[in-house]
């Protein structure tokens, strides 16, 4: 493992009643995702304003998956109102010069462990490939 | 096991210990335990770091209520399995300890590092979710469970037998219950039928029986000929307004005339009508209770048959189920005969039409007058028909019956007999496509039955077959009753079908997104009267759950809270609250100005956080899982001091 | 051995989605309540299943949240791989005795941390993942199993003793002996559910010996998002099936069986089934033969009208009879009921049995309670107290009352609860009458 990719961090934000325990089923079936993923417990990502999102970026996070419940969201018309912000953010990425490929919102379920596998792979593929957030201008 | 205090005095803000588990090698074959030990002293906050084999074990917890209670701490991390299966056992040692079980953080590095990561990274991940939890930590305060005041008395709207099941459940757990009904009756439309299939259960036994528990239990008051007209509240303090007045003119006519007729006092039974508690009220008066929990039992009504659907309004001899229930009843008390009759005329021969007003699916049927169409089946009707189909061929032998069908849906115990008895007694089956329907035409002069049914039918691989018959009966199914009013009122949710609809129909489904509000039997889906009966108890358990405590329910503390110091009143969380009243304008004083500012109610709060995303000054957030925390947690995870 | 006695409000025999529900009602009106339960997790047949009807939500994402609220509410106590020896009493003094079978793995001491299983050299097929997979002989039983404590499947263990040494708490125990114990409580509710009718005697669907003819449950597994193969593969030969037959009311209204009634879940299993094949299988040809379809519930016939209009061929017509075909394939021979009729014969890759439900227990011998001439636990007064048996304090929820949906389970477990704690109630004011 190379310094470079640790430091590649990736965030995923897992909520309580879907993702996290997802994530606990792909330890609990021992399967393998990089190490640079670091999964914050959370009950509805739909409280992080979008200036949130890009001071991740700013503070050296590469990638953000938020792993939600999807339309199965226990909070009813949360979901809708994470999905709209997230548009917003992506706009917002974009004036930044931030590849919006960078947040990704997902819906992960309790045992959706090689969904969840999967997701972490390419998310870890696309920043080892685009580099720390914010070099992508200077690239393009 | 290794004990190192750090020597350093501490300084004044929280005190954080960490304790990392090993977990029996679990952790400490791919994380090395010692160097994260020895890393998280440097953490800012931490005072002390601890690791033992199995942190959940006696002596694990021992290291945890120690430092807590000689005061080395007042903040604890623990970095073990999953927070599923340890995060309670923690939680409550340092409640035993006289701490608080909301000043702990959890970090899990055994399902998302140990068992996931194999290589020297693992290490270096460990100890940024160990600090990430630290970070949380020092950001976290002593929460209480929140205590809201509950009446506890429920109110029951309807009394149908979900109501009167629901009320009588009620109060055997000691809620005092108020019953509001509409109508002048009890018993609702079961109080219309005969024998009930498939159980032959006497609803002039059964209906009765109901009514004398409700109306003999001093915990039940009773209110028939009532309406809301007001609601207002939160779970456990719901307040509600009804008038009671004198049925409209014509309301419940053939009803009250039965009444009239069978001489009944209140309190009997009368046949098709239901029981009458107390006496019509001459004037109107209106009145208001205070109460904790609200059933909503408010039924549902039989498919009226659009005019001209399989000759119904048209054709004098087409009726519906429910008035071939009446008959069927009203024979028998005759004395029962060879063949059926209906007002003096001679059934010889009868067909009965399945699905008349269920089960419609758009492209085949059409939307009439503006009623929706009803796609769902109302998996009574079938079980009904059927037995009402043996009732008759019991009882009057000669009466021979043609049954016209789409699916036969007798799915419950002892409704499979029922149809196996039905093709026993030589009921005659057809079976339809939706897309091609029976044709009911009146045969005036044609030959000496009044009515035939022409149907393609499939079991004879789509032959056309005629019937001539005397009777035909549709099975009308169930539409929800109209309670718009209610709806609008107490702003309860409803689904596509126009039922009441609950909030998840496997994890509560018997609790409308309203909480303290519950539904029970057929105002949320068809059911037959022992699934009513289940769901009215159902909810009855859950009402008595809200209540149990007697005097308050207990709240989780994870609610918004407003920090007004920084609050600019703009009102955008109130805009952005999901929920209905849990967050509203009011206007208070502050520094002697009068300011409209935002107020939680914490027993509507959900605690999902869609205020705090919008908030510009970061003023409201949920307790114990606030921005600032997360904030700090991504600092600790990208902090270039913990680099490897 | 010791005979303790632990003394509780309720108890609650099986821990399947009803058993849970139940336990939950009762916990949180403050009573305090044992659950036993005679596998070694909790979760029922519910736990196992893929996504269910009719929201189509992942089963685990439903079911885990209750498990692990009865195992962790304060006043829940759970106790699996238990056997019920005898339930006497009445009157509010019922006596249980239970046999706890041994896991040997010491309960108290097993983390869970699966070293044992990984170390194990010994492989057996693993009837949790319907067989398609293996396990080894010293388990935890599935992933999201609670309680996360391995057990040892005797008959396969070589006693090789790797196991013990690996365990970090010493908790694998050869010796191990059955525990016998007491449970006093005043009210009972009967929540053992179901088991899928046995083969074995119906020779015209093969008896269960023909490749390619599965259980609808082990379909179940076949479809789980944490399933054996990762995909939908036939058994016989690893093969993608182009064909997908379901087979309606297989054991079901069937007197040859001796099972009149109807199983009540499997038309909508099936079409569920049906339509999670059709997501992972999108060119495979799915058809269910029927006779009824029987969509009965809150928004199920939309759910099967979807399910038509997605493709799927709902053939009218009794199979009759199962033949293994050409190179793996299933021959079905059927009386069709559509179009011209006749006996017909169709080939499919894979066929499926839509079985239908069994009583999972007999009280006979061990406690008064009585069944019906289905087997299921009778039932008093099915239309105003549903759950109420002939043992007094004794109810009845779920499966155990006869076929029923998740759905319908749940419910009638919430009403199972308000008849036992309406039970205690009386009982506490009888006994404060008499003070
Ligand atoms: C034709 C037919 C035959 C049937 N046969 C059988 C059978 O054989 N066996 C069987 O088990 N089931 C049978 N059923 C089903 C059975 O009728 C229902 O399960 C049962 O009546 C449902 O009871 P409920 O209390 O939910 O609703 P209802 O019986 O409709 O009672 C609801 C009550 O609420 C009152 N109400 C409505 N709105 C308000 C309001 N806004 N405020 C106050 N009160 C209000 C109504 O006046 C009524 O009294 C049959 C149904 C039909 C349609
Ligand atoms: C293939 C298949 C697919 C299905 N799909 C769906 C679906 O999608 N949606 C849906 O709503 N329903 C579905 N069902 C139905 C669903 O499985 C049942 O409704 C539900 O499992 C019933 O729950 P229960 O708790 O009553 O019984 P069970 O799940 O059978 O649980 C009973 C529990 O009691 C235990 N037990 C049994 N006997 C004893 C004893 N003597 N002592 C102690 N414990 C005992 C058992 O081990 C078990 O844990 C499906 C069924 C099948 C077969
Ligand atoms: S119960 Fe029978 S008659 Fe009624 S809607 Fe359903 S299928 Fe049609």
């Amino acid at each position: 493992m190379s310094g470079r990719e640790n430091e590649a961090k990736i965030l995923i934000l897992a909520t309580e009643d879907c993702a996290y325990p997802g994530a606990n089923a792909v330890g609990q079936a021992h399967m393998s995702y990089p190490e640079n993923t670091y999964i914050l417990r959370v009950r509805a990502p739909v409280m992080f304003p979008e200036r949130f999102y890009l001071d991740c970026f700013e503070k050296g996070i590469y990638g953000i998956i938020i792993a939600s419940c999807g339309v199965e969201c226990p909070y009813e018309g949360a979901y809708e109102a994470l999905a709209s912000r997230i548009d917003k953010v992506y706009g917002m990425m974009k004036e930044r010069g931030l590849d919006t490929r960078r947040l990704r919102l997902t819906g992960i379920c309790t045992v959706c462990t090689r969904a969840f596998v999967k997701e972490v792979n390419q998310m870890n593929e696309l920043v080892t490939e685009l580099g720390p957030p914010g070099t992508e201008k200077k690239a393009a | 096991m290794v004990d190192e205090k750090r020597d350093q005095v501490t300084a004044p803000g929280p005190k954080v210990g960490v304790y990392v588990c090993h977990c029996g090698g679990n952790i400490s074959d791919h994380v090395d335990v010692e160097k994260v030990c020895e890393d998280a002293k440097g953490i800012p906050g931490v005072v002390t770091v601890k690791n033992n084999m199995f942190m959940c074990s006696d002596p694990g917890q021992q290291l945890i209520m120690e430092d807590l209670k000689n005061g080395t701490i007042d903040r604890v991390v623990v970095a073990s399995c999953a927070p599923s299966l340890h995060e309670s056992t923690f939680r409550s040692a340092i409640s035993r300890a006289g701490g608080n079980p909301y000043t702990y953080e959890h970090a899990n590095i055994r399902e998302q590092v140990s068992w996931v990561h194999h290589g020297e990274g693992a290490t270096e991940k460990a100890t940024r979710l160990v600090a990430a939890a630290v970070g949380k930590a020092r950001e976290l305060h002593p929460l209480e469970p929140f205590r809201v005041d509950a009446k506890r008395h429920a109110t029951v709207i309807g009394g149908g037998v979900a109501g009167l099941r629901a009320a009588k459940d009620l109060a055997d757990r000691g809620i005092q219950v108020v019953l509001i009904e509409k109508s002048p009756f009890l018993g609702g439309w079961t109080a219309h039928w005969d024998r009930l299939s498939p159980t032959e259960d006497d609803v002039s036994e059964l209906i009765p029986e109901l009514c004398r528990q409700v109306l003999d239990d001093p915990a039940v008051e009773v209110h028939t000929c009532s309406q809301v007209i007001s609601f207002e509240g939160f779970i456990g303090n719901f307040r509600l307004g009804f008038r009671k007045e004198p049925p409209a003119e014509g309301a419940y006519a053939e009803e009250i005339e039965r009444m009239k007729q069978s001489g009944a006092d209140t309190g009997d039974f009368i046949p098709h009508v239901g029981v009458c508690p107390e006496p019509l009220p001459e004037a109107s008066e209106e009145q208001t209770v205070e109460t904790g929990v609200v059933v909503l039992a408010t039924g549902f009504r039989p498919y009226t048959p659009r005019k001209g659907e399989y000759g119904y309004g048209e054709i004098k001899e087409v009726i519906t189920l429910p008035d071939l229930i009446r008959i069927i009843a009203e024979n028998r008390r005759a004395g029962g005969g060879q063949l059926l009759q209906v007002n003096g005329r001679k059934i010889r021969a009868m067909a009965m039409i399945h699905c008349v007003g269920s089960r419609q699916i758009p492209g085949i049927h059409e939307e009439t007058e503006g009623r929706p169409l009803n796609q769902y089946c109302s998996r009574v009707c079938c079980g009904a028909t059927l037995h009402a189909a043996n009732l008759i061929r019991e009882t009057h032998p000669g009466t021979r019956i043609f049954d016209f069908y789409r699916d036969i849906r007798t799915y419950g115990r002892g409704q499979e007999e029922v149809y196996e008895k039905a093709s026993d007694n030589k009921v005659l089956f057809f079976r339809f496509e939706a897309q091609d329907p029976p044709e009911v035409s009146g045969n005036a002069g044609e030959g000496d039955f009044p009515v035939s049914v022409k149907v393609k039918d499939t079991l004879t691989f789509g032959e056309e077959i005629e019937t001539k018959v005397d009777l035909v009966v549709l099975a009308v199914g169930m539409e929800p009753n109209d309670v718009s009013d209610l709806v609008e009122m107490m702003k309860l949710p409803v689904g596509a079908d126009r039922f009441l609809l609950e909030v998840h129909p496997k994890l509560r489904p018997v609790e409308l997104s309203v909480s303290g509000v519950l539904v029970a039997g057929t105002s949320q889906a068809p059911f037959d009267v022992g699934e009513t009966c289940a769901a009215a108890s159902a909810a009855a358990v859950k009402a008595s759950a809200v209540l149990a405590r007697g005097g308050f329910v207990e709240l989780d503390p994870f609610i918004a809270e407003i920090d007004m110091g920084k609050c600019k009143g703009t009102g955008a969380c109130v805009e952005a609250c999901i929920v209905d009243g849990a967050l509203r304008m009011v206007e208070m004083d502050l520094d002697g100005e009068k300011v409209l500012r935002p107020e939680v109610v914490p027993a509507l709060c959900q605690g999902c956080g869609a205020c705090t995303a919008v908030c510009p000054e970061n003023a409201i957030n949920v307790s114990g899982w606030t921005l600032k925390q997360y904030e700090k947690m991504v600092e600790m995870i990208v902090s270039e001091k913990l680099a490897a | 051995m010791s005979t303790e006695t632990m003394k509780f409000d309720a108890l609650i025999l099986g821990g399947g989605i009803a058993g849970l529900q139940a336990a939950l009602d009762l916990a949180d009106q403050d009573f305090k309540v044992a659950i036993v339960e005679k596998d070694a997790s909790i979760g029922g047949k519910m736990i196992r299943l893929s996504k269910v009807f009719p929201t189509l939500d992942c089963a685990s994402c439903i079911t885990t949240p209750k498990m692990a609220a009865a195992a962790h509410h304060e006043n829940v106590k759970i106790f699996t791989y238990c056997d019920l020896e005898s339930l006497e009493g009445t009157g509010g003094k019922l006596t249980a005795s239970v046999r706890q079978k041994p896991r040997f793995v010491d309960e108290d001491k097993c983390i869970g941390c699966r070293q044992c299983e990984y170390n194990c050299p010994v492989m057996v097929s693993d009837p949790e993942q319907g067989g398609f997979s293996a396990r080894k002989a010293i388990y935890i039983p599935f992933s999201n199993a609670i309680p996360q404590t391995a057990l040892m499947d005797v008959e396969n263990c070589t006693l090789c003793g790797k196991c013990s040494k690996v365990c970090p708490t010493e908790a694998v125990d050869y010796f191990q002996e059955p525990r016998i114990f007491t449970i006093e409580a005043k009210t009972a509710v009967m929540t053992t559910g179901f088991e899928l009718t046995p083969l074995e005697n119906k020779v015209q669907y093969g008896e269960g010996k023909i490749p390619n003819v599965i259980t609808s449950l082990e379909m179940e597994r076949l479809l789980a998002p944490h399933g054996p193969y990762n995909r939908v593969l036939r058994p016989s030969d690893g093969m993608e099936p182009d064909s997908v037959a379901f087979i309606q009311c297989a054991g079901s209204r069937d007197k040859s069986m001796g099972i009149s009634y109807c199983s009540r879940v499997c038309c909508m299993y099936a079409i569920k089934q049906a339509m999670l094949l059709s997501g992972a299988l999108p060119l495979a040809d799915i058809a269910i033969y029927y006779m009824d379809i029987r969509a009965f519930g809150k928004g199920y016939e939309q759910f099967f009208q979807n399910a038509m209009a997605m493709g799927i061929a709902f053939i009218k017509g009794k199979v009759a009879r199962i033949d293994a075909g050409e190179g793996g394939a299933v021959r079905l021979h059927y009386e069709a009921q559509g179009e011209d009729g006749g006996v017909r014969t169709a080939d499919h890759d894979l066929v499926v049995l839509s079985l239908g439900m069994v009583p999972a227990w007999n009280p006979a011998g061990t406690c008064t309670v009585s069944t019906g001439d289905d087997a299921f636990i009778k039932t008093i007064r099915p239309k105003v107290a549903p759950t109420l048996t002939d043992m007094e304090g004794v109810f009845v929820a779920g499966a155990a009352a006869g076929p029923k949906d998740i759905v319908d389970t749940i419910v009638e477990a919430g009403a199972a609860a308000m008849e036992a704690s309406k039970y205690l109630a009386s009982l506490a004011r009888t006994v404060k009458a008499a003070a």
